[in-house]
């Protein structure tokens, strides 16, 4: 034992460590300071901060999502759904946790394209930019697989998600396109505008035809659910979860509203297999007791299901590149010198002032004179009176009436049958065109004698798109009523039942005297049904009596584009080649317009297809009204 | 030798039982109670339940261990304390070699803290801790001025660098700079004169440039990180962030037991070793961070008093250890809470969980209860 023995407070010697006694105040002095050190932090942390640290750990646990609501879907009248809904897996990320390795990773695992990766880039920078907690959708639509190899390694993929919801559908692929339209990512100005509109960022919206124009009602009200999660981003029970969460779970999705349009699906399927051979075409089928559309066509088309979210960077060179313009709707945008179509209205507005008496013969050499001008027919006709000289389609036989009435009387005619006018069905900018005057061309230039005697047979500056000409020749066919034209019969709940029905609706009553009607429909029957006429000579129908016009109107010349030439069938120095008319000839039940851009002779080219679609209607698709249970099967 | 009065004719037993001291157990015993509670909060849920148990079973241990660190002399103990310095130091450089090198995760690369005994992983740096202070109480036995001469104090003090260094390569900073400060401040505490002790430390602050270059990266990163963390992103920014969430979402009165949801939901990494004062903080609230910190002072208040009144200077210096020790774990560890410090693993002593540093501290403190029942001379 060699423990020296140092003094103790109980040997009376002093204490055992003299130097703590004496250095206890600055042990005091450091243990106080610490306390206050750690006790001033909490207080700042707890009490000052306490709150927003509160709602901190909150939003580390809670997180909300978009329940997306299901679109609308927009049928024919019959129930066949041209825009509908299928399944999808759309891969999302949490911009937040979504780190460069994972990214790395995400981009390995599903071996992305240079596309892709930007694509990701750009939306998870928009992503950070409005709340990086909360996931947004960075890949939509991916296949089977690539949602496969995800949901294997979630864990390896922290803040990655696939979510199965609805993707917009188009069935009918590229049919009638232009009217449905189809729906693309928003640009970014648009985002900015439309997520204050409750709006994902990631979200698509309609971008053309009745997608577009429709999108508040088609798209619902998106829902809301809020969950919660814990440091990993795994979902926590629903025990759990209700308890942390205070106040709603959720709010549901309102799904969008169903529009049931007046396109009988089977009718435009049969006008689209018509115009298939020709390289650029519209159709426009009414029904002139209502002025409801049945089949509008436009072509060339395209498919809305690529346009929507899989357009590659080829595809959308090649379709704009191409000269028939594929983006734009011909049936109401595009407008064209409706050529001997038109000479309705020469005919009509000379009958009212009787200066076309049905007794009367003009002689047609093949010339025509007027003030130093030489005018050719088409042919040299001969002896005709006013119904062989609609037959005949003659120019001579007209251009002597547009002598007698002038240029105003004829644009009044067109003005009454709304030509030269919107037709106002409020889509893809549905063009005026024009109908000339004297004022007009006063205006441009100075007003010319010949100037009528081209537009008598509706050339020279004649513009009128086919959309005007159907609603034209439905008030023809029906006594005098224009209607407007109308492809929206009603809104459905997505339960079925009605929410708005559309009536239809007449632009004008259009006092035209009845014999002068008379006139121009026996000279139409002519036209298809007499030995001569312009149609007969190319076909008949067997099925139906069918009233019709033809028209070959001219264009102007212009060289040909390099891109033309790539084109078969595609000549555009080529005449437009029109049809109109209706059938059956006494009760008409349709009344149709066909024009085959830059197609040739209406006769040779037009009227056949329309005959086919004529004959396809009543021999195929003309069935008794059918009464609307939900049955969802394509058209009898 | 001479008793209190009040214990003479009084039987052996009835004069220990008087002579233990009670106030000392009864605080280890609140803070264990709470520790316990604390854990069992923390640890809540499939993954971890059964660290509860073996909590419970560490501390069972460490109760044994407090009784032995009780009974048998202290004064025997520091005679021996050079070669159970040596032992630990043995031990570290077993470990080293030996040692199962533990891959804590990709940013700590390997380490080599652990010694496996029996199926069960200690650290023999938590057994050094102890020995530093017996070796501390040895040094500073001496009244003798010249004892402390600069040669002499420069030697030992060499000495105890050899432990620490051993600990600062395996590596685990928290544990190196702990034992740095314990053996800083029982200098201060115990020299006749501080003026060495202030030489000391000023070299040591210019040696800091010298020991960052031989840092590792992680540990560098962390350091720059608590400074900065834009300027260093580590994965300790995102516990120190979520760590200050969770104090501060306490608020006043805390969310309340079970309930804390960066606990129950894991977004403080580990809490139950280096971070349950951010557990306790979150359920308790700033009333209930301060009553623990409170029992904290007042165990410290109470080893210092035991240190004023022990028989010796042994005895005393073994308190001062002992008082630095705990001292410097809880503002070490919960500064590093509160996002004051920067991350370095020290546990909060009697709460954290881990057999180690609880019987280090079971230990620690039966050394102490050691000083106190001898007081008297008993």
């Amino acid at each position: 034992m060699l423990i020296r023995q140092s003094a103790g407070p109980g040997s009376g010697n002093g204490p055992a460590l003299p130097e703590l006694h004496r250095r206890l105040k600055w042990v005091a002095l450091v243990g106080i300071g610490a306390l206050v050190v750690l006790v001033g932090r909490l207080w700042h942390l707890q009490v000052m901060r306490g709150e927003s640290y509160y709602e901190r750990t909150v939003s580390n646990v809670v997180k909300e999502r978009y329940l997306p609501s299901v679109r609308g879907k927009i049928l024919d009248r019959k129930g066949v759904a041209l825009a509908d809904n299928r399944p999808a897996f759309n891969i999302y990320a949490t911009p937040k946790q979504l780190t460069r390795p994972i990214e790395l990773e995400l981009v390995r695992m599903l071996g992305l394209s240079d596309d892709e990766i930007a694509k990701i880039d750009e939306r998870l920078e928009l992503g950070r930019k409005r709340d990086a907690r909360t996931a947004i959708a960075i890949l939509e639509d991916q296949g089977r697989d690539r949602a496969a190899l995800i949901e294997q390694s979630l864990a390896r993929l922290p803040g990655v998600e696939v979510r199965h919801e609805p993707y917009r559908w188009y069935p009918k692929g590229g049919m009638a396109a232009h009217l449905i339209g189809y729906m693309t990512q928003m640009t970014a100005a648009e985002a900015d505008r439309l997520t204050n509109q409750g709006y994902d960022a990631s979200e698509l919206v309609g971008r053309y035809g009745l997608e577009d124009k429709w999108e508040n009602y088609l798209r619902g009200k998106k829902g809301i659910e809020r969950f919660a999660v814990d440091a990993r981003g795994q979902r926590l029970d629903d025990a759990t979860a209700s308890a942390l969460i205070q106040g709603e779970r959720g709010v549901p999705a309102v799904p969008g509203a169903n529009l049931v349009l007046t396109i009988d699906a089977g009718l435009q399927e049969l006008a689209e297999k018509a115009v298939s051979h020709t390289a650029a075409a519209a159709v426009v089928v009414v029904e002139p007791s209502t002025g409801k559309i049945r089949a509008i066509v436009s072509k060339p088309s395209f498919d809305p299901n690529i346009m929507t979210g899989h357009l590659t960077q080829a595809e959308e060179t090649m379709l704009k590149q191409d000269p028939r313009k594929p983006f734009i709707d011909k049936a109401l945008r595009v407008t064209y010198p409706p050529g001997s179509i038109f000479k309705f209205a020469t005919a009509i507005a000379a009958l009212e002032d009787n200066q076309a008496p049905e007794d009367e013969n003009i002689y047609c050499t093949g010339e025509y004179q007027l003030s130093g001008t030489t005018f050719h027919c088409h042919g040299t006709h001969g002896k005709v009176d006013i119904l062989k000289a609609i037959q005949h389609s003659c120019d001579t036989y007209f251009w002597k009436l547009a002598e007698r009435i002038g240029i105003d009387r004829i644009a009044d005619v067109a003005a009454e049958y709304g030509l030269g006018r919107p037709t106002n069905l409020g889509l893809n900018g549905d063009a005026s065109g024009r109908i000339p005057t004297k004022d007009w061309y006063d205006k441009t230039s100075r007003y010319k004698v010949g100037y009528a005697t081209n537009a008598a047979i509706g050339q020279g500056d004649v513009e009128v798109t086919v959309l005007q000409m159907a609603m034209a020749y439905a008030a023809l066919a029906n006594g005098g009523t224009l209607y407007v034209p109308q492809v929206v019969d009603r809104l459905e709940a997505h339960d079925g039942h009605t929410i708005t029905s559309y009536e239809p609706q007449i632009a004008k009553l259009v006092k035209t005297p009845p014999h002068a009607l008379d006139v121009w429909k026996r000279g139409m029957w002519k036209v298809t049904n007499e030995p001569g006429g312009t149609a007969f000579d190319h076909g008949h129908s067997d099925v139906v009596t069918v009233m019709g016009k033809t028209g070959t109107a001219q264009v102007k010349k212009r060289h040909k584009a390099e891109a033309d030439k790539d084109l078969e069938r595609w000549n555009p120095n080529a005449d437009h080649a029109w049809f109109a008319g209706w059938a059956p000839a006494e009760d008409p039940e349709i009344a149709i317009i066909v024009l085959v851009e830059h197609g040739g002779g209406g006769g040779v080219v037009a009227w056949p297809i329309a005959r086919q679609i004529i004959d396809g209607y009543f021999t195929k698709i003309k069935a008794p009204p059918v009464p609307r249970p939900a049955a969802k099967g394509t058209a009898p | 030798m001479l008793l209190p009065r009040s214990t003479i004719g009084v039987s052996r037993w009835r004069r220990f039982r008087a002579a233990v001291d009670w106030p000392l157990i009864l605080v280890i015993l609140a803070l264990c109670t709470l520790g316990l509670l604390n854990l069992y909060s923390a640890t809540r849920g499939v993954r971890h339940h059964a660290k509860f148990d073996t909590q419970v079973q560490w501390m069972l241990v460490g109760a044994v261990g407090f009784v032995l660190a009780t009974i048998i002399d202290y004064r025997a103990m520091v005679r021996i304390a050079w070669l159970g310095l040596g032992i630990a130091i043995a031990l570290l450089l077993i470990a080293r070699v030996l040692g199962r090198p533990s891959v804590g995760d990709a940013n700590h690369g390997i380490t080599y803290r652990w010694l496996n005994i029996g199926g069960m992983g200690i650290q023999p740096s938590e057994l050094a801790k102890l020995m530093v202070i017996l070796v501390l109480a040895r040094v500073f036995q001496d009244t003798e001025p010249s004892s402390y001469a600069p040669r002499v104090l420069l030697g030992r003090l060499a000495i105890l660098l050899v432990p620490i260094g051993l600990i600062a390569m395996q590596p685990d900073l928290g544990t190196a700079i702990l034992l740095v400060l314990i053996v800083l401040s029982v200098g201060y505490l115990a020299m006749p004169s501080v003026w060495p002790m202030v030489h000391v430390t000023i070299a040591g602050l210019l040696a800091i440039p010298i020991l960052w270059e031989t840092m590792h990266d992680y540990q560098q990163k962390r350091i720059v990180g608590f400074i900065d963390c834009g300027m260093a992103p580590t994965k300790e920014c995102w516990h120190t962030q979520q760590s200050i969430y969770a104090v501060g979402s306490g608020k006043i009165w805390g969310k309340g037991f079970l309930e804390g949801t960066q606990n129950q939901f894991n977004f403080v990494p580990e809490h139950w070793t280096d971070f349950p004062y951010s557990v306790w903080a979150e359920e308790w609230g700033f009333v209930g961070s301060v009553v623990l910190l409170a029992i904290f002072g007042f165990l410290l208040v109470w080893v210092l008093n035991v240190a004023l009144s022990a028989r010796d200077r042994i005895g005393a210096v073994i308190c001062a250890g002992v008082a630095a020790m705990t001292f410097w774990h809880v503002v070490v560890n919960v500064a590093m809470v509160l996002g004051i410090a920067p991350v370095v693993g020290v546990t909060l002593p009697f709460i954290s969980y881990g057999g180690s540093s609880l019987v280090t501290f079971f230990l620690a403190m039966g050394l102490v209860a050691n000083v106190s029942l001898r007081k008297h001379g008993y």
